[in-house]
């Protein structure tokens, strides 16, 4: 695919449609990854590596378990200058710009991100997790009369090798429009039927999922480390992390402390990233009240 | 939600329930607006029906705030808001946790009254409303919920839509959408002062007839969403960068920046951006 130009080509938008990733190589110079890998190694101290108690990232997977957490670092949009620069210069490449344009529509938007996550030797990998069944209206991925609309994709910058065999990124390829349950030993890639694959990248290239496409990390076994920059969008009206105007007072007003614990309820603002606070409503057709 | 309704929902992208209000609860209602005929907004001459012959009328009016009226005035409207019969429909057609987006407000019209554009349809598809049906669950992402506050007979006026629209896969007529010639596929129900009307609000294709009765059409619109579709109302009042995301981390960030860090908001249309042939990335003017 001639794939490093600032346009969605035809063969991108069917290797995206029917598979639900795509990988753009090249899209960063050496030296552009040096500049992202400078300014990560200037924040090191705060790279954190997550837990694998109770199970890990892994989720209790004979497959994906491993003896280090996934590390990872955040807040680079808010760094001091020049260290923000380049991931600001990453949240609008141009490469990225011309794909989201064709994947999520115009007016596309961040909604979480950016997140560095990284692995070294005998990190654990991730459960994969998303698929068209259950349907999701927050990652819903569609196609009609030859445009897609992909409610949620995540763009994944490469700043280092990944080969074939390293572990990193997997995904189902096609699974986005899978209207059957995943089995479970996919999810834990115990026994993945054959349909898993771990693309290679090089730093530099950028891999774009749709978020709908069941996918989740290997296990790390490459000699060096890994480090991939994740930004997370969404399409123009859509939400999936709740953001700082959840609660009916942030979004209304202080009007809404008048309301009823049903009415307050159906008043919270958009999003699935709720952390399980989110009341929901019942009603039997007689009564409604907060479950 | 049972199989009749569930099919005649997907069927047609709208479902009438009957007799939901009592007649204390419709006389409240009317009573809490009436207090309340100051505050009404009169829109410009022609706003809603545009180029249409057919839709033509004098200017509407509509009431907002009902929420936030004193009380009691309050109580009728917040009751609407999440009414048993309202609640165990949308946790069929929005799926649970859908939320309350922008409204109610009061649509006034007296006789003359203009008509609005036919709006919504399947295609293009709008994901923030769009209609979708797998494995017997359906989900739309955008209902609107009309509580009727007055009767409504036929050939009176009022809502209109067209039966099936948000599955169409075709861009709709512009006759259909002025009315001047709707090829017979569009239809004004008949509806009584307590019934309420569901509607798959931008997935399918509705408006409004101009107001062509003697008594006052009163409708009350209450506009849900699921979890994650967002449109507009407090969506658009927070969604530029530095509210959304807080002055500090968006400080600095180019034009370019700035427009993929605006909040959800589908009404929202300052924040596309282009891509020049040699990488340039733009905010694109409409």
């Amino acid at each position: 695919m001639d794939n490093n130009k600032f346009v969605m080509s035809d063969e991108e938008k069917y290797f995206f449609d029917l598979t639900g990733y795509l990988v753009v190589r090249g899209a960063l110079t050496p030296e552009e990854v040096d500049v992202c890998n400078a300014a990560i190694n200037h924040y090191a101290e705060k790279i954190r590596a997550r837990s694998v108690d109770d199970g890990g990232l892994a989720r209790g997977s004979s497959t994906l378990q491993g003896q280090t957490g996934r590390l990872e670092l955040t807040g680079m949009l808010g760094w001091e200058k020049p260290y923000r620069e380049p991931f600001r210069d990453l949240l609008v490449h141009p490469v990225v710009v011309s794909r989201l344009n064709g994947m999520c529509g115009e007016g596309f938007r961040l909604d979480h991100g950016p997140l560095m996550i990284g692995a070294t030797a005998g990190t654990e990998g991730h459960q994969l997790h998303g698929a068209g069944e259950p349907f999701s209206a927050a990652v819903w991925y569609h196609q009609q009369n030859g445009a897609i609309y992909c409610r949620g994709v995540t763009v994944a910058w490469q700043l280092t090798d990944v080969n074939e065999g390293d572990g990193g990124f997997a995904v189902i390829p096609g699974s986005h429009k899978s209207c059957e349950p995943t089995p479970e030993s996919v999810r834990s890639v115990e026994d993945d039927m054959g349909l898993a694959v771990q693309p290679a990248m090089k730093a530099g290239d950028v891999l774009f999922f749709a978020e709908t496409a069941t996918h989740g990390t290997l296990p790390w076994t490459g000699k060096g480390e890994r480090r991939s920059i994740l930004y997370k969008y969404a399409s123009r009206g859509v939400a999936r992390a709740v953001g700082r105007f959840f609660t009916p007072e942030a979004r209304f007003g202080d009007w809404t402390k008048t309301l009823s614990p049903e009415q307050y309820a159906v008043l919270y603002g958009p999003g699935v990233h709720t952390g399980g606070d989110l009341p929901l409503l019942k009603s039997d057709g007689k009564k409604t009240w907060v479950a | 939600m049972d199989k009749r309704e569930r099919y005649f929902w997907d069927l047609t992208g709208y479902l009438i329930l009957r007799n939901v209000l009592t007649p204390d609860e419709i006389a409240a209602a009317n009573e809490a607006i009436d207090r309340c005929t100051d505050q009404i907004y009169v829109g410009a001459p022609n706003e809603g029906s545009r180029d249409s012959q057919a839709l033509r009328g004098t200017e509407a009016r509509t009431l907002h705030g009902l929420l936030e009226l004193e009380e009691p005035y309050c109580d009728p409207f917040r009751k609407m808001l999440v009414h048993p019969q309202i609640i165990m429909r949308l946790n069929v057609m929005c799926g649970t946790g859908f939320r309350f987006d922008h409204g109610p407000w009061v649509t006034d019209s007296v006789k003359g009254t203009e008509g609005l554009t036919l709006h919504g349809e399947g295609e293009p598809h709008r994901p923030y409303v769009a209609y979708h049906h797998q494995n017997n669950r359906m989900h739309c992402g955008g209902v609107t919920v009309t509580w009727q506050l007055t009767d409504i007979n036929t050939g009176d006026g009022g809502f209109a839509c067209v039966p099936g629209s948000h599955k169409s896969r075709f861009a709709m007529p512009h006759g259909v959408r002025t009315c001047d010639d709707d090829m017979g596929v569009v239809i004004q129900p008949e509806l009584k002062a307590g019934d309420v009307i569901f509607f798959m609000d931008g997935a399918q294709t509705h408006g409004t007839l101009p107001w062509r009765a003697e008594h006052r059409r009163r409708s009350v619109l209450f506009k849900y969403a699921d979890r994650t579709s967002v449109r507009t109302g407090a969506a658009r009042e927070i969604a530029p960068p530095e509210i959304y995301w807080g002055e500090e981390l968006v400080e600095g960030m180019t034009e370019a920046q700035r427009a993929v860090m605006h909040g959800p908001c589908s009404s929202l249309h300052s924040s596309k951006l282009a891509v020049d042939a040699d990488g340039t990335v733009r905010v694109k003017n409409d």
